[in-house]
C-alpha cells in the first residue's frame, strides 16, 4: 500500500469541504477520483501533498503515518503533483520550473544550468512536447504550460503521482502521449492518482475508480466492473438525463452581425457570425480555438482591426467594454473569481456595478433602490446568499454565476455572450442556469454561449457555430448536430478518435 | 510581435541579449551620458573621479543589492536609510568603545541584521504590508536616532577606524573591494545557487513556490534580513570613508536606492531583474550629479534629471511592452 | 481549460461599506489620547487648542483626502509633497512675475497640479507602469523643477492681506479660516469616495481592475481622474500653504507626502487598494497630530511624536491585518505554514527587540547628556564676571516659562547653545522649554509655537528658519500677551521684542570672502558648499559672500555652488567631484555644519595641499583639519554664550526689565552687552584657528 487516508476531515472557513474521506493507492495502480466540481477532490490532493493541513484524520504513506505533512515533506516522501491551475513561475524559465523542487541537496548548492536544460528537454521529449527549455512560460500557452507541469511531474520520479485534471487543454496526440507514459510508469510500480471530468478517457487507464459526492467518499470501484452511467449516478446522486430545458422560439430580428471580423492580436480571423433574437447560437471548439477571443472583441476587451461589427442592422464600433454595454452588449466571462464578479464586493453592489446609471441620480449613489434592484434579481435568479450585504466570495460557484449573470440581466442587454456559463457550477445551479438561459431567449434576447461541454452545447443551442484556429469552421442548425460532427469540424481533419469511444 | 521574433531568430546575438534587453537599454542611456562627457568634460576620464565615484558609490551599490532582491521578492524596504544611519552610528559608538576593528565591523554589521530581522519578522510573520511596516520602522528608528544623537556627529575616533587603518589608497581599494565582492557574489548567487532562485521564485508566485515546497515565509524574512546585513556593511563602508561618523548619513537613501534598482529593470511586481541591472541603475545615478558638475551645469536642475531619468526609463519599459 | 474548484470559499473580508477594523479603533485611540494628554498636557482640553490642531493638518490633511481615492484603487502617489513645492513656485511666478491677480494665480496652480496629476494617470493607466515608480519618478521631476525654475533661491513673498487672511486669520468663534475649506474639500472626497458611482467603482478598481473592466467601468479613465484630483489638490493644498506662511518656495510641502500616506494608511485604507473611508483618513489625520500636539504640550520631545506615530501605525495595521486574507493581487505570504512561527512569538521577539533598542537608545542618550553635562565651559567669554554675577539678580518671583525652539532637532549646531540656555535657566530659576520641529519644514516651527501658545508661556524665543514664515505666528503671540524673541536668525522686525544676534550675514559674508580672499591672494576661484538650495539662511549667507566679492575682489570668481543636504559624506562627495572637475578651485567655502569636515575631508585624501576649506562650523568637527593645515579657519560664534544670553533676554524681557529703546544689558556672568536698535548684539563671531581653537570644546 503506497498511501492511505483514514477519515480525513477538513474545513474552510466553517465549511465542510472533506468529511472523513478515506482512501488508498497501491503500488503500479491508477486510482481514479472522480466526482461534480466542489465534490473535494481537489482539497483531497492538496492535503496529500501537504498544501492543506487536515483538520483530523491520519495519513499514511509507504505504511508510515506522517503526521505533519507539508510540501517539502511530501517532495521527500516521492509525492508528486500536477495540479489543475498549473503551479508555475511565470518570469522563469521552462528548464527552472521543471528542474524547481525537484533538486535535491541544500539551499546552498549550485545550480547546474546544463543538467536542469538537458533534464527538462528530456522529460518534454518523453510526453512528446515540443517546447524550447529556455522560454519564459510567462509566454507559453495554456496547454503547453499543463505539459510544463507534467514533466515536472514525471521528473519528481515519485512513487506517488497526482494528475489533477492533466489532459483538460490537451491535444488527442499529447493525451495518447501521456496516457504511454502513465502505464509505463504504472509498469515500473508507480502509483498514480488520476483525476478526471472525462469519465470515456477512465477505461483506457485506470484500474480502480473511486467517486466522492459532498466532500464524501460514494464508493470504490473497479474500473472493469463499472460503467459510465454507474459513475454518473455515483458522482451526481442519480442517473444524469440530460435534461436541458430549451424550449424552441421563433427566431426574430437580427442582433449581432459580424462581417470578416478580425483581432490580429489575439487570433480571431475573419469571422462571420449572426445572432438573432431569441436565439442561442452554441459557440462550440477545442480550447484555444479562439472562442473566448471573440467574445473579448465582441465585448470591446481587445477590439477589433478588421471587419465589422452590426448591432441590430446598425454598424457600431466597440472600443471599450463601456462602449459595448452601452450598445447592449453583455458577457458573462469564463472567469468567475477573477473576471466575472468582484469577491470582496457585496452582492448588492456586484450586480449593480454594470449598471451605475440606473441607481444613481447626477452621479450619487441611490442606496435603496440599488438594494431594491438587488433584493429583485436576487429572488428571480433564486441566489441563496446570506444577504445583500454578503461579500460575493463568501457564496458558493453557483451563487456567484447568478450573481454575475443578474449584473448583466439589470443592464437589459440585447445580446448576451456566456462563456462557460456552467463551468464549476453544481448540477442543481447547472439547471437553474440553463432554465434562466431559456426564458431569457423567450423574451427575446440574442444569446451567444460558449461552452466546451458538448451535451451543453447540443442540448440548448438553436444553432451551433464551430470555432478552430480563431476562425469560424461552419455552422450547424440543432437538428443536424452530434457531438460527432461538432468534433470533426472543431478538430479539422484529424479523425475524432477520443469522443467516439 | 511577428517582426520582432523573425529578427531575433535571424541574428543569435540578439536572440541571446533578448532577455537582457532592458539592461542593454539602461547601459545604453549610461553609454550615451558617458559619450557626451567625453566631448563636453574628457576631464571626467581621468582617475581621480573614477576612483571619487566608485569609492563614494560602493556603499550605494551594497546597499542596492539588498534592495534588489526585496524588490524581486514583490516587497519593498524604505527603512533602509534609517537603519544605514543607526549602523553607522552604532559602528562609531563601538570602536569607541575600544574594540578592535573586526569586532567593530560584526557588529554593525548584526545591528542591521537585527533591524533587518525586525522588518522581516513584521512583513513575513505578522504578514504586515512591507510598504506600511518599513514605513513605521523607518519614522521610529530616525526618531529614535535624533533623540539619542541630536545629530551629534560621533568624533575623536581612534585611527584603527579610517580605512579600516589601512591607509587611505589600500583603503579605498578594500572598500570598493568589499561592495565588488559582494555584488559578485550576490549576483552569481540568485542565478545559480539554489537559494537564489528561491528568491526570484517567490516573487514570480508565492503559492507556487508553496507548491514546490519553498517556504515564501521564511524567503522573504530572510531577504529582509539580508537587507539589513547589507544596509549594515553599506552603513560601514561608507563610514569608514571617514574620520567622524555623521548621524544623518542615511537620510534619503532608500529612495535613491529604489530608483537605482528600478532605474536597472527590476520589475515592482517582483520576479524579474537582475543585479546588473541595478549596477548599471547605480552607476547611472550616481554619475548624473558629478557629470552635472563636469559639465558646468547649475545645480539647481539636477532633481529635475534625475527624475527624467527615471521616468524615461520605466516609459522604455512601457513602450516595449506596447509593442509585444 | 482549468477552472478552480470553488471548494475554498474565503473567510469572510470586511465588506465595502462597514468599517474595518482601524476605523473602530481609531475613535478609542483618539479618546485615549484626548484623555491622558488633557491629564498630563497644559490646556490640552480646549477649544483653542482643538482649533489649532485643525489649522495645523489642513495641509497635510488635503493631500491625505485627496490620497485616499488613490489608495482605494490600489495605486500611491509619491509626488504630492513635491508637486506642493512646484505648485507654490507657479503660484509666486503667476503672481509676482506675471502679474496675475491671487484667484488668477491660484486657479492657474490648480491647473498645473491637475496637469502633474494628468501625466501620473497618463503613465499609469496608458503605460502601464506601476504608480509607485511612476510617482517616484514625478517626486524627483515636479521637485526639482521646482528648484530649477527658481534656483532654489526664489521667495515669493509681500502677499496682500486679504490672501494672508484666508491662511492665517479667524472666523467667528476662533475657528481658523482655512477650516471651512478644508471641510467643503474633505466633504467633496467624502461624498466622492462613499455617495457616488465613481466611488463605488474605485473600489471595484481597487479590488480587481480586471474585474471592473468586465464589468464595463472606464478603468482607466477614473483611475486617471483620481491622479488629477490629487495632483489639483495638492496645489490647493500648496496655495493655503502660501497664505499661511505668506511666502511661496520650492521647498513647501517637503516630506508631506509620507505624512499624508501614514495618515491615509492609519485611518484604515488598505494599501493594496479596495478598501478606503476618508472619514477614516480624517480620524487617521487627528490621531496623529492629536499624539504630535499632546507630547509637545506634556513638554515630551518632538522625536517622541515620530516614535510613537510609527508604533501606533504599525499596531493599528496589525490589528487592521488580523482575521484578514492575505492581499490577492500582491499576495505576500499567502499561508500560515510558510513560517513556523506563532504571531505570539513574534510579537515576543519583536517587543524584545524594541525594548533592547529602546535601551540602548536611551543609554545613549544618557550618555551623551552626561557627557554634554561634565564638559567644563572653557569659554573665554565665561569667565570670572561668571555666575556670581548670575545669583544676585533673580528675586523670589513665580518661575517663568521660557520656551526657546532650535530651528530643528537633531542639529548638532544647537547642542551646546542648549547648554547655555540651560545654565542661564538655572541661574534665573526659570523653566526653560526646548523643543522643535524634527523636519527641517518651515511650516512646522509654527506648529510648535501655536502649540505653546496654547499651552501658555511667559516668552517664547525662536531661533527663525523662515522669516516671512514665523512672524505672522509670533505677532499671534505677542497679541496673547506673550513676550516674544528671536535668536540665531530674525524674523520681521515688529514681530518680536529684540533679535539676539549673533552675527549678521553681512557681517558673516565678509569675515569669510575676506578669509577666502586672504588665501588666495586676491585672485583665482573658489566654489561653496551649501546644505540646500532654499534654506533661508544658507541663500542669505550666500548672497552676502557674493555682494562683498562684487565690491572687493573681482579677480575672484566663484566656481561652483553645491548643495550637501546637511550631510557629511554628500559635502565630501561634492567637494570631491569639484576638485576633480575644476582643478583651478583653490579653496572652499562649507557654509553649514556637517560641510567643513566632510569638504576637508575630501582635499585631505585628495591629498591636495595647495587646496583649503574655511567655513562656518563646530571648532570640534574641525580641529584636525585646522591642525593638519587643511581647514584655514572656521568662524562661529560662542553658541553657548548664544543659548545662554537668549534665556537672560528672554527672561529679563518677560519681566520687564528689558524695554525696546535700552541699549545696554547685564546679561549674568556675560556682563554688559550692547544693543542696537532692537538686536542684542553677541559679540563678533569668533575665527577660530590653528592657534586658538584648541581652547574651545563645543
Amino acid at each position: 500500500m503506497l498511501l492511505e487516508l483514514r477519515e480525513i476531515t477538513k474545513s474552510f472557513g466553517g465549511v465542510r469541504a472533506l468529511k472523513g474521506v478515506s482512501f488508498d493507492l497501491r503500488a503500479g495502480e491508477i486510482h481514479a477520483l472522480v466526482g461534480e466540481n466542489g465534490a473535494g477532490k481537489s482539497t483531497l490532493i492538496k492535503v496529500v501533498t501537504g498544501a492543506h493541513a487536515p483538520d483530523q484524520g491520519d495519513l499514511w504513506v509507504q505504511g508510515q503515518a506522517v503526521a505533519a505533512m507539508s510540501p517539502t515533506r511530501a517532495r521527500e516522501l516521492g509525492i508528486a503533483a500536477i495540479y489543475q491551475q498549473p503551479a508555475l513561475f511565470p518570469d522563469l524559465t521552462v528548464a527552472e520550473n521543471i528542474a524547481i523542487g525537484l533538486e535535491p541537496g541544500g539551499v546552498l548548492r549550485r545550480i547546474r544550468w546544463k543538467e536542469r536544460g538537458d533534464r527538462a528537454r528530456r522529460l518534454l521529449e518523453r510526453i512528446g512536447a515540443r517546447i524550447d527549455v529556455q522560454t519564459r512560460v510567462r509566454k507559453l500557452s495554456m496547454p503547453e504550460q499543463q505539459l510544463v507541469e507534467i514533466a515536472r511531474a514525471l521528473g519528481a520520479e515519485a512513487r506517488i503521482l497526482i494528475m489533477d485534471e492533466p489532459t483538460a487543454s490537451l491535444s488527442d496526440q499529447e493525451v495518447d502521449r501521456l496516457f504511454q507514459v502513465i502505464v509505463d510508469l504504472k509498469a515500473h510500480g508507480v502509483g498514480v492518482v488520476y483525476i478526471s471530468h472525462r469519465l470515456e478517457e477512465l477505461p483506457r487507464v485506470a484500474d480502480r475508480v473511486t467517486a466522492l459526492r459532498d466532500g464524501a467518499v460514494v464508493g470504490t470501484r473497479r474500473m472493469d466492473e463499472t460503467s459510465r452511467g454507474e459513475l454518473i449516478r455515483m458522482m451526481v446522486g442519480r442517473e444524469l438525463k440530460a435534461v436541458f430545458p430549451k424550449t424552441a422560439v421563433a427566431a426574430g430580428d437580427v442582433v449581432l452581425e459580424t462581417r470578416g471580423l478580425s483581432c490580429a492580436r489575439t487570433g480571431v480571423r475573419n469571422v462571420d457570425l449572426v445572432v438573432r433574437a431569441g436565439e442561442i447560437v452554441g459557440l462550440a471548439g477545442l480550447v484555444g480555438a479562439g472562442r473566448t477571443e471573440l467574445a473579448r472583441v465582441l465585448f470591446g476587451l481587445t477590439p477589433a482591426d478588421g471587419g465589422e461589427i452590426r448591432l441590430r442592422d446598425r454598424p457600431v464600433k466597440i472600443p471599450s467594454p463601456g462602449a459595448a454595454v452601452r450598445l447592449g452588449v453583455a458577457y458573462v466571462p469564463e472567469d468567475r473569481r477573477r473576471h466575472g464578479v468582484i469577491l470582496e464586493m457585496t452582492t448588492a453592489a456586484n450586480i449593480t456595478l454594470a449598471t451605475l446609471r440606473q441607481i444613481s441620480r447626477l452621479g450619487f449613489l441611490d442606496f435603496a433602490r440599488e438594494r431594491a434592484i438587488a433584493h429583485d434579481y436576487v429572488a428571480r435568479l433564486g441566489v441563496k446568499t446570506p444577504s445583500l450585504d454578503a461579500p460575493v466570495g463568501n457564496l458558493s460557484g453557483g451563487n456567484q454565476q447568478k450573481v454575475a449573470l443578474a449584473r448583466w440581466l439589470v443592464a437589459g442587454p440585447a445580446l448576451l455572450i456566456l462563456d462557460e456559463p456552467t463551468q464549476g457550477v453544481d448540477v442543481g445551479a447547472k439547471a437553474e442556469i440553463h432554465r434562466l438561459m431559456s426564458e431569457l431567449a423567450e423574451r427575446g434576447l440574442a444569446v451567444l454561449m460558449i461552452s466546451s461541454e458538448l451535451p451543453e452545447i447540443l442540448g440548448m443551442s438553436d444553432r451551433i457555430v464551430v470555432m478552430r484556429s480563431g476562425a469560424i469552421m461552419g455552422t450547424l442548425e440543432r437538428s443536424g448536430a452530434t457531438q460527432e460532427s461538432i468534433l470533426e469540424l472543431a478538430l479539422g481533419h484529424t479523425a475524432a478518435a477520443r469522443t467516439a469511444s | 510581435m511577428s517582426t520582432s521574433s523573425a529578427e531575433v531568430r535571424s541574428n543569435g546575438i540578439l536572440a541571446a541579449l533578448a532577455p537582457h534587453r532592458r539592461e542593454l537599454s539602461v547601459l545604453l542611456a549610461y553609454v550615451v551620458l558617458l559619450l557626451v562627457l567625453a566631448v563636453v568634460a574628457p576631464r571626467f576620464f581621468r582617475p581621480d573621479p573614477i576612483r571619487a565615484l566608485l569609492v563614494s558609490n560602493a556603499s550605494v551599490l551594497v546597499a542596492a543589492v539588498g534592495m534588489t532582491m526585496i524588490i524581486l521578492c514583490r516587497q519593498i524596504d524604505i527603512s533602509i536609510g534609517s537603519i544605514f544611519s543607526v549602523c553607522g552610528v552604532a559602528a562609531g559608538l563601538l570602536v569607541k568603545m575600544g574594540l578592535p576593528m573586526p569586532v567593530v565591523g560584526l557588529g554593525t554589521i548584526a545591528v542591521g541584521c537585527l533591524l533587518g530581522a525586525l522588518n522581516g519578522l513584521l512583513v513575513a510573520g505578522l504578514r504586515l504590508p512591507s510598504i506600511v511596516a518599513t514605513l513605521a520602522t523607518m519614522v521610529v528608528w530616525r526618531e529614535s536616532l535624533r533623540y539619542a544623537r541630536e545629530g551629534q556627529f560621533v568624533r575623536d575616533l581612534p585611527p584603527s577606524f579610517q580605512w579600516f587603518g589601512l591607509g587611505q589608497a589600500l583603503g579605498q581599494t578594500a572598500v570598493v573591494a568589499l561592495a565588488a565582492v559582494v555584488f559578485v557574489v550576490f549576483a552569481w548567487s540568485l542565478r545559480n545557487v539554489a537559494v537564489g532562485r528561491s528568491v526570484l521564485a517567490v516573487g514570480s508566485d508565492p503559492e507556487a513556490a508553496r507548491l514546490v515546497g519553498i517556504p515564501p515565509g521564511r524567503v522573504i524574512f530572510g531577504v529582509f534580513t539580508l537587507m539589513g546585513l547589507l544596509a549594515g556593511l553599506a552603513a560601514l563602508l561608507n563610514a569608514v570613508r571617514f574620520a567622524d561618523v555623521d548621524p544623518g548619513a542615511g537620510g534619503g537613501l532608500e529612495l535613491q536606492v529604489i530608483a537605482a534598482v528600478v532605474v536597472g529593470g527590476t520589475a515592482v511586481t517582483g520576479g524579474r531583474g537582475t543585479l546588473l541591472g541595478t549596477l548599471i541603475g547605480v552607476a547611472l545615478l550616481g554619475s548624473i550629479g558629478p557629470a552635472l558638475v563636469f559639465m558646468d551645469a547649475k545645480p539647481q536642475w539636477e532633481k529635475a534629471v534625475q527624475g527624467l531619468i527615471i521616468l524615461a526609463a520605466v516609459a522604455t519599459d512601457a513602450l516595449e511592452r506596447q509593442e509585444r | 481549460m482549468a477552472t478552480p474548484e470553488p471548494l475554498e470559499p474565503p473567510p469572510p473580508t470586511p465588506l465595502t461599506h462597514a468599517p474595518g477594523p482601524a476605523v473602530s479603533i481609531l475613535p478609542v485611540l483618539l479618546v485615549l489620547e484626548i484623555v491622558v494628554f488633557s491629564l498630563i498636557g497644559t490646556n490640552f482640553f480646549t477649544t483653542a487648542n482643538a482649533f489649532e490642531v485643525i489649522r495645523l493638518s489642513v495641509e497635510i490633511g488635503l493631500l491625505a483626502v485627496a490620497l485616499t481615492p488613490v489608495i482605494t484603487t490600489g495605486g500611491i502617489d509619491l509626488s504630492v509633497g513635491s508637486l506642493m513645492g512646484l505648485s507654490a513656485v507657479v503660484f509666486g511666478k503667476l503672481w509676482r512675475d506675471a502679474g496675475a491677480p491671487i484667484p488668477l494665480a491660484a486657479a492657474g496652480t490648480l491647473v498645473c497640479g491637475a496637469v502633474a496629476g494628468a501625466l501620473n494617470g497618463f503613465l499609469i493607466t496608458r503605460g502601464r507602469i506601476p504608480p509607485l515608480i511612476v510617482t517616484l519618478g514625478t517626486y524627483s521631476l515636479a521637485r526639482g523643477l521646482a528648484e530649477g525654475l527658481t534656483g532654489g533661491v526664489d521667495n515669493y513673498t509681500n502677499f496682500p492681506p486679504s490672501f494672508l487672511a484666508l491662511g492665517q486669520g479667524y472666523l467667528a468663534g476662533g475657528a481658523p479660516t482655512q477650516a471651512p475649506l478644508f471641510v467643503v474639500v474633505a466633504l467633496a472626497f467624502w461624498l466622492l469616495l462613499h455617495r457616488t458611482t465613481i466611488g463605488r467603482g474605485l473600489s471595484a478598481i481597487g479590488y480587481s481592475p480586471e474585474g471592473a473592466r468586465h464589468a464595463g467601468l472606464p478603468v482607466d479613465r477614473w483611475v486617471g481622474l483620481v491622479y488629477i484630483l490629487s495632483g489639483s489638490t495638492a496645489s490647493l493644498a500648496a496655495v493655503v500653504y502660501a497664505s499661511h506662511l505668506g511666502q511661496a518656495k520650492a521647498d513647501a510641502g517637503t516630506g508631506y507626502e509620507l505624512a499624508a500616506i501614514t495618515a491615509v494608511v492609519l485611518g484604515g485604507t488598505s494599501i493594496f487598494g479596495g478598501k478606503g473611508s476618508v472619514h477614516g483618513t480624517i480620524l487617521g489625520l487627528f490621531a496623529i497630530a492629536l499624539l504630535q500636539i499632546g507630547l509637545r504640550l506634556a513638554d515630551l520631545p518632538a522625536e517622541l511624536a515620530g516614535v510613537a506615530t510609527g508604533l501606533v501605525l504599525l499596531a493599528a495595521i496589525g490589528l487592521d491585518r488580523r482575521g484578514e486574507r492575505g492581499p490577492r493581487h500582491h499576495s505576500s505570504v499567502s499561508s500560515s505554514e510558510s513560517l513556523t512561527v506563532k504571531n505570539s512569538q513574534v510579537a515576543v521577539i519583536c517587543a524584545a527587540i524594541l525594548a533592547a533598542a529602546a535601551i540602548n537608545f536611551a543609554g545613549n542618550a544618557y550618555l551623551v547628556r552626561a557627557i554634554a553635562r561634565e564638559r567644563p565651559a572653557v569659554l573665554p567669554s565665561s569667565t570670572e564676571a561668571g555666575s556670581r554675577a548670575a545669583s544676585t539678580d533673580h528675586a523670589p518671583r513665580a518661575p517663568l516659562t521660557v520656551a526657546l525652539m532650535p530651528k530643528s532637532k537633531g542639529n548638532a549646531y544647537f547642542i551646546t547653545c542648549r547648554q547655555g540656555a540651560e545654565e542661564a535657566a538655572a541661574e534665573l530659576g526659570v523653566n526653560l522649554l526646548w523643543d522643535g520641529p524634527t523636519d527641517p519644514d518651515p511650516a512646522k516651527q509654527n506648529e510648535v509655537i501655536d502649540t505653546w501658545i496654547t499651552r501658555g508661556v511667559d516668552v517664547i524665543a525662536v531661533a527663525v528658519e523662515n522669516r516671512e514664515g514665523v512672524s505672522s505666528v509670533l505677532r499671534k503671540a505677542r497679541e496673547r500677551g506673550i513676550k516674544t524673541l528671536t535668536w540665531d536668525a530674525d524674523a520681521e522686525e515688529d514681530a518680536r521684542e529684540f533679535f539676539v544676534n549673533q552675527a549678521t550675514p553681512e557681517g558673516i559674508g565678509r569675515t569669510l570672502m575676506d578669509n577666502a580672499a586672504r588665501i588666495l591672494g586676491g585672485k583665482g576661484s573658489f566654489a561653496i558648499i551649501t546644505a540646500s538650495l532654499t534654506a533661508g539662511n544658507m541663500i542669505a549667507w550666500q548672497k552676502a559672500i557674493e555682494a562683498r566679492r562684487l565690491e572687493k575682489y573681482p579677480n575672484i570668481t566663484m566656481a561652483a555652488l553645491r548643495p550637501c543636504d546637511d550631510l557629511q559624506k554628500k559635502a565630501f562627495d561634492e567637494t570631491t567631484t569639484v576638485l576633480n572637475a575644476n582643478p583651478a578651485v583653490k579653496l572652499f567655502m562649507a557654509i553649514c555644519s556637517p560641510a567643513v569636515p566632510g569638504a576637508a575631508e575630501a582635499v585631505k585624501q585628495s591629498g591636495r595641499t595647495d587646496v583649503k576649506v574655511i567655513g562656518i562650523g563646530l571648532p570640534n568637527d574641525s580641529k584636525r583639519y585646522v591642525h593638519a593645515g587643511i581647514t584655514d579657519c572656521v568662524i562661529l560664534w560662542n553658541t553657548r554664550d548664544l543659548g545662554y544670553l537668549t534665556v537672560r533676554a528672554a527672561s529679563a524681557v518677560a519681566r520687564g526689565e528689558l524695554k525696546r529703546g535700552a541699549t545696554r544689558f547685564a546679561a549674568g556672568r556675560l556682563g554688559e552687552v550692547h544693543i542696537e536698535g532692537t538686536d542684542i548684539l553677541l559679540g563678533q563671531p569668533y575665527l577660530f584657528t590653528k592657534d586658538n581653537i584648541d581652547k574651545f570644546d563645543f
